[in-house]
């Protein structure tokens, strides 16, 4: 980690862990073809939310080698024991997603048993279902798992449903599958699949028509994913006290109460004023919020020659400057940063307040291409209350790599409280803040903006 | 009570925020002081030299030239407008609130000297959409050489406004004179005016200022001086001509 300068640094460590650092896992284990990933679907299907996703084990095939390649045309190599699989890179990325980082998923084709050079990015889920026929084998694994299911079906009716998937999915032919069958995948049951049975915390039998026993499974997730958001509602909440005891940063510039900058306040308060001026005078009071967040980037001194051959040592800005505008409030703000950067680089990210515990959720998430490269990086809502949205977001930028001083918190509105909480978690960010409101308001300005 | 800014080199500085240390700063020219009461230059804020960078660079394409001028007049008119007088106003918020604010007072009008002032209106209009705006045409003399009003179209009523005076490069200041001249005989009070401009040369605006002391005078940036021509160095050439015609 950098080192922090004493300027605005607190004397106690103050650190912000979202919901997904604490993510479950749930490993599903069972025989080809006992319907782990109908079970897996059906939990998905269930629990209805977007940040329980499923990580299927075959990902996780090694690359064959010519010589393996051939054999598996064969169907004379063994895709059913253990050493087919690279428990290793499992492993590690089990582990990254568990610290709440970023985690690059491998890409598996099966005609070519080839692992892709493209890989697919995984991110903040607070539940994953693992799914595949060893899932419960290694046990590095089994130790991050928080719940443990084997799911079992009568063996014909396992080869039954294989035949139909392999030729209906992956255009084999019968007796291919028959000859694999006996060779590889029914001995490995028994050497490997069979023996996680007794590690397991729920046998599932007749796997998805067992309804009882996924619903069992799917209320034991949905405790668990309300313990998490209490946690990180209460330790939002611990955030505060801790925060409210300091003074603001140095490298948070609220704009000065200039009289043209109250008057527009006062305009953009006043439930009376029309909402043409209300976007009007919005968009001008933005637009002199990204020019002051403009003073926070990179600048090089350049000589430059005038049309009468004169020199002028100013400066130029150095590197990209882009933008992440947090949904929707950040939308409002994107006409006035648009008459800056008329072509800005711009991200989303759509947090939600759930509005029965004021727990910030992440919904959605598009970023830049390279947003670790850039000089600088707007983070822009219309509105800061609490602190929870930002906080989430600030943590989203520096988990795809930009530095925190990099990061450029820009608000028309903030509570004290929140600006504190977000600075002393992130102490090297700047923020921008156009006036500073009473604590607890709720979002009004978005609403006001977009009229509905 | 004031000094009058030395001719001679322009003060180089770091530019940056406050509570950066100096080495992390970049170096660059910045405005030169002056202490008239009535003078206002923008913060040096190492966006705005850019911005500036940016319109002095003979290589700058006119479409970026217009571009990165308009930022520059908005800030102005920004800072500007800030002269203006207000009276309280409080109100209640959408959320029930109540808010000590401000309302802002009196009519307002720009008036640009044709024809690089008339490029500072579009400037104006994204801060005051409908605002009325005069113009004043002033010519050099042939015989005389001496700045001569040859046209100028204001509201009747301007006596009764406040007058954002618009010409973004001043010299000598010899047409800004006669444009306030003109303002004052038509009824405007010298301190209801307020002169905006991008660049300006020390001993002009000194000598302006001075001259109209109630008047005031909002630019970006005070440069070096003049040369024997009378041009602004090192300025950024012919405004006019940059941003309508080259």
């Amino acid at each position: 980690m950098e080192s922090v300068s004493p300027l605005y640094s607190l004397s106690t460590e103050v650190r912000y862990s979202p919901p997904w650092q604490d993510l479950s896992i749930i490993g599903i284990a069972g025989s080809s073809g006992s319907g782990k990933s109908s079970v897996a679907m059906e939990i998905v299907k269930s629990l209805n939310l977007p940040w329980v996703v499923i990580l299927v084990m075959d990902s996780f095939y090694k690359t064959l080698t010519a010589e393996q390649h051939q054999k598996a045309h064969a169907n004379e190599y063994d895709f059913d024991c253990p050493e087919s699989i690279d428990f290793d890179i499992l492993v590690d990325t089990l582990r990254d997603l568990k610290k709440g980082k970023r985690a690059n998923i491998p890409v598996y084709s099966f005609a070519e048993h080839q692992r892709q050079p493209n890989t697919t990015t995984l991110y903040s889920p607070r539940v994953i279902i693992l799914e595949g026929i060893l899932a419960l084998h290694d046990p590095r694994i089994v130790e991050m798992l928080d719940v443990k299911i084997f799911v079992e079906a009568d063996m014909d009716v396992c080869l039954g449903r294989r035949i139909l998937r392999d030729v209906r999915e992956r255009g084999r032919d019968i007796e291919g599958i028959i000859k694999q069958w006996f060779e590889f995948v029914k001995p490995s049951y028994t050497r490997y699949v069979e023996p996680q049975r007794p590690i397991s915390d729920i046998i599932i039998p007749r796997g998805i028509e067992n309804t009882t026993a996924i619903d069992m499974v799917v209320k034991h997730i949905q405790r668990k994913l309300q313990e998490k958001s209490d946690n990180h509602t209460e330790e939002l909440r611990k955030l505060g006290l801790v925060a409210a005891e300091v003074e603001l940063p140095l490298n948070v510039h609220v704009l000065p109460s200039t009289p043209q900058f109250v008057g527009m306040n006062t305009i953009l308060q006043n439930p009376e004023t029309e909402q043409e001026d209300f976007i009007f005078y919005f968009d001008r009071l933005v637009s002199i919020l990204i020019e002051k967040a403009l003073d926070m980037t990179l600048y090089v001194s350049a000589n430059v020659e005038t049309p009468q051959g004169n020199t002028y040592l100013g400066l130029h800005p150095k590197g990209t400057v882009s933008a992440v505008a947090i949904l929707r409030g950040g939308s409002c703000m994107e006409t006035a940063l648009k008459r800056s950067i008329p072509d800005c680089l711009t991200g989303r990210v759509l947090i939600q307040t759930n509005e029965s515990n004021e727990e910030p959720e992440l919904h959605y998430l598009k970023l830049p291409s390279q947003i670790e490269e850039h000089a600088t990086v707007l983070l822009i809502d219309s509105q800061m209350s609490s602190g929870g949205a930002a906080l989430m977001a600030v943590r989203v930028l520096i988990d795809y790599g930009v530095e925190q001083q990099r990061i450029v918190f820009v608000t028309c509105a903030a509570g004290e409280r929140g600006l504190k909480r977000l600075t002393a978690v992130y102490p090297r960010i700047n923020v921008i803040v156009g006036r500073i409101e009473e604590e607890g308001e709720p979002r009004w300005i978005e609403k006001r903006y977009f009229g509905c | 009570m004031a000094s009058k800014p030395e001719s001679g080199p322009s003060p180089a500085q770091g530019v940056g925020p406050l509570y950066r240390p100096d080495g992390e700063k970049p170096t660059a020219t910045v405005s030169k002081e002056v202490s008239y009461d009535n003078v206002h230059v923008l913060p040096q804020t190492p966006q705005l030299i850019a911005l500036l960078t940016m319109i002095r660079d003979k290589r700058t394409s006119r479409a970026d030239f217009i571009f990165y001028s308009n930022r520059i007049i908005r800030l102005l008119v920004e800072e500007g407008l800030n002269h203006l007088p207000v009276v309280e106003q409080s109100i209640t918020t959408p959320v029930g609130r109540s808010y000590l604010g401000v309302k802002f007072e009196g009519k307002i009008c720009g008036v640009s000297i044709m024809r690089a002032g008339e490029a500072m209106e579009q400037g104006l209009r994204d801060c005051c959409r409908s605002v009325r705006i005069g113009k004043i045409l002033i010519q050099r003399d042939e015989e005389s050489c001496m700045p001569k009003l040859f046209y100028d179209k204001l509201p009747s009523d301007i006596a009764d406004r406040w007058v954002l005076l618009l010409d973004p490069m001043f010299a000598t200041g010899g047409s800004a004179t006669l444009a306030v001249e003109t303002l004052i005989e038509r009824g405007v009070p010298e301190h209801r005016i307020l002169f905006l401009n991008l660049i300006a040369s020390p001993s002009g605006v000194a000598e302006f200022a001075e001259r109209f002391p109630k008047l005031r005078v909002v630019t970006s940036f005070i440069d070096q001086g003049l040369d024997e021509k009378k041009y602004i160095i090192p300025g950024l050439g012919d405004f006019g001509d940059r941003y309508y015609s080259m």
